[in-house]
């Protein structure tokens, strides 16, 4: 008599799951990761604030979401503030969203002044906040994993046009790129390094991988070519920076719509993309075309559950960005993530399924499960 | 092309200098303010709004129009208050309650007042007795209203019941925007119009302010 016997019993854990996709490898299935900023407080019924005026609580409510989700990575607060902070700038805190910028800090040359432009993230603003979180995370994971850190830890930067927006103010900043171009590379060189050094702060910290971003840059802000000659090439110098002093794997977030020049986003050289929401073949395609060219690195996307079709991008489309998560069934969300990891595993790219925006507050659990079962479902490695 | 096509032209190529100048040339050529304004600058900005649209144009460039145009509307104010009606309309702006999302709320009521509409910014997380205050008060032709949470566009619907309650909806027209409110969203809340971005906003408005007769 013959008994089945499991010939491979090696578990394969988060951490080794999203670090081989980082790197464009595979190992048992797609991993996932919907940047699960509320899933995590929603499990422990805490509102932001509360997990920002107590970071333990935080670290608790990232660790167990993620060992009550299943997805497969957890992270600090990856938020606009405490570089912003120790800047200069003014912020206010509602009490169940991120910080959001009180009073721009530059309004005239003369202004940027008044920048504190050389920081220290262990000492300035709420920057140790930050880091605290990501060692306690890091010491809390190694505990829980006996000895073996199960879990990676994402953390996050703001690109330079970002920062610079948030120290002007938003519709400050577009006036200045369109009236005072050489004052927006100033503020971009100036903005630069406070995040850097955060990035570099959070990496040594305990921090695996990181993520940045850029909502500024799109097609329903600037130009082409105000992107081409701009804020993209502080991008690809911030993506440069981070892998020269940490070695960190980089993953960009194209906020909102940038169908018109994904081909100059590629060329950050980032390792990977989490792009908003645009068609997905069209994302993988230029990503194969420029990969060929041998004008980027792409190795995974990241996403893009809530608007994996074309009509998303009009406007019109009845269910846009992430609200699949909140308004969808998880057969959507099913539908939706298949449709995206065969699209992005078909091209040779890794997939790392998520959303196509942040986890989306108030999202059934139900919702939350469907993209860790689809992945499971349809991303397996023969 | 006449001097009310070029003055629309430099206001949609948002150049502030040569707009003025024209401006004032066709003031002393005897041209009337409201033709001036009607004829030239808001279509100019009308203009600018479909460019967004299209991918023409984006913040940056409606922001030079939208300067070109204020200004160009400031020359006009001495004219145009002896010639009658200057404003295109009243305008209550408001991200609503429990969001704080105000970046889309400040470009929309740029472009609005760049069109000619008195704007009170209420900006972000207005409590909803606190827009019907504002619309009891300053009795606006339109109400626009922003969310972009999908979380607390649901309280767009709460504000235009109120406003039923209170007797006040026919004296108002709704629009919303924001993120995550589309279309069927606008239709399904009875909101009057809706607004992709702050380009289409400024010829939505127009549409709805016509159709009050404005």
């Amino acid at each position: 008599m013959e008994y089945y016997m499991y010939n491979d019993t090696k578990e394969v854990t988060p951490y080794e799951r999203m670090a081989a996709a980082l790197n464009g490898e595979k190992t048992d299935r797609v991993p996932v990761n919907y940047y699960a900023r509320w899933a995590p407080l929603e499990l422990l019924g805490l509102n932001f604030m509360q997990s920002w005026e107590d970071p333990d609580l935080w670290v608790k409510s990232q660790i167990l979401a993620q060992e009550r989700f299943q997805y497969d990575v957890v992270m600090d607060y990856v938020m606009m503030g405490p570089v912003e902070e120790a800047i200069g700038l003014k912020l206010k805190y509602p009490e169940n969203d991120m910080p959001q910028l009180a009073v721009p800090l530059i309004k005239s040359k003369e202004d940027m002044k008044k920048a504190k432009w050389k920081l220290d993230p262990r000492k300035d603003g709420n920057m140790p906040k930050v880091l605290y979180a990501i060692r306690r995370m890091k010491e809390e994971l190694i505990k829980r994993g006996k000895g073996r850190q199960r879990v990676p830890i994402l953390t996050w930067g703001s690109c330079p046009s970002r920062t610079a927006a948030c120290l002007t103010g938003f519709k400050e900043w577009f006036m200045i790129i369109a009236e005072d171009p050489d004052w927006a590379v100033e503020l971009m060189e100036l903005a630069f390094d406070g995040w850097l050094q955060m990035v570099i702060a959070e990496w040594e910290a305990g921090a695996d991988a990181v993520w940045i971003n850029d909502p500024v840059s799109s097609r329903d802000c600037i130009s082409r070519q105000h992107y081409e000659k701009l804020t993209q090439p502080y991008e690809r110098k911030f993506v440069e920076a981070i892998r020269h002093h940490t070695g960190m794997k980089v993953i960009f977030h194209p906020c909102g719509n940038w169908h018109d020049r994904m081909d100059l986003v590629y060329q950050t050289q980032a390792d990977g993309y989490f792009p908003g929401p645009m068609d997905i073949e069209m994302l993988v395609k230029t990503a194969v075309e420029m990969n060929a060219a041998g004008k980027s690195r792409v190795k995974f996307i990241n996403g893009n559950i809530g608007a994996a079709t074309k009509a998303t991008s009009d406007g019109k489309t009845a269910m846009p960005w992430a609200t699949t998560m909140l308004k969808g069934t998880p057969e959507e969300i099913e539908r939706e993530g298949k449709k995206c990891i065969e699209t992005i595993e078909g091209a040779g790219f890794r997939c790392i399924l998520g959303t196509n925006c942040f986890d989306t507050q108030n999202s059934p659990f139900v919702n939350r499960d469907a993209v860790v079962f689809t992945a499971r479902k349809y991303g397996q490695y023969k | 092309m006449s001097l009310l096509d070029d003055i629309q032209k430099s206001v949609y190529d948002g150049k502030t200098a040569p707009t003025l100048e024209l401006v004032k040339k066709a003031l002393e050529a005897g041209l009337n303010a409201q033709d001036i304004l009607h004829k030239a600058l808001i279509p100019g900005i009308r203009d600018c709004g479909a460019g967004y649209e299209k991918g023409d144009k984006f913040i940056p460039e409606m922001l030079l129009s939208a300067k070109a145009m204020k200004q160009s509307i400031e020359l006009l104010k001495p004219h145009l208050a002896a010639g009658g009606e200057m404003e295109t309309g009243k305008v209550v702006m408001a991200t609503v309650e429990g969001d704080v999302h105000d970046i889309g709320l400040e470009l929309v009521t740029v472009m609005l007042e760049s069109a000619g509409f008195k704007v009170r910014y209420m900006g972000g997380d207005v409590a909803t007795p606190d827009i019907i205050a504002a619309v009891q008060e300053f009795k606006p032709h339109l109400l626009g209203l922003s969310a972009l949470l999908t979380n607390t566009m649901e309280a767009m619907p709460k504000v235009i019941k109120i406003l039923e309650e209170k007797g006040l909806r026919s004296s108002v027209k709704v629009m919303v925007g924001g993120a995550p409110v589309k279309q069927d969203f606008c239709d399904e809340i009875g909101a009057d119009g809706y607004a992709y971005d702050a380009g289409a906003a400024v010829p939505m408005a127009l549409k709805l302010r016509k159709s009050m007769g404005g």
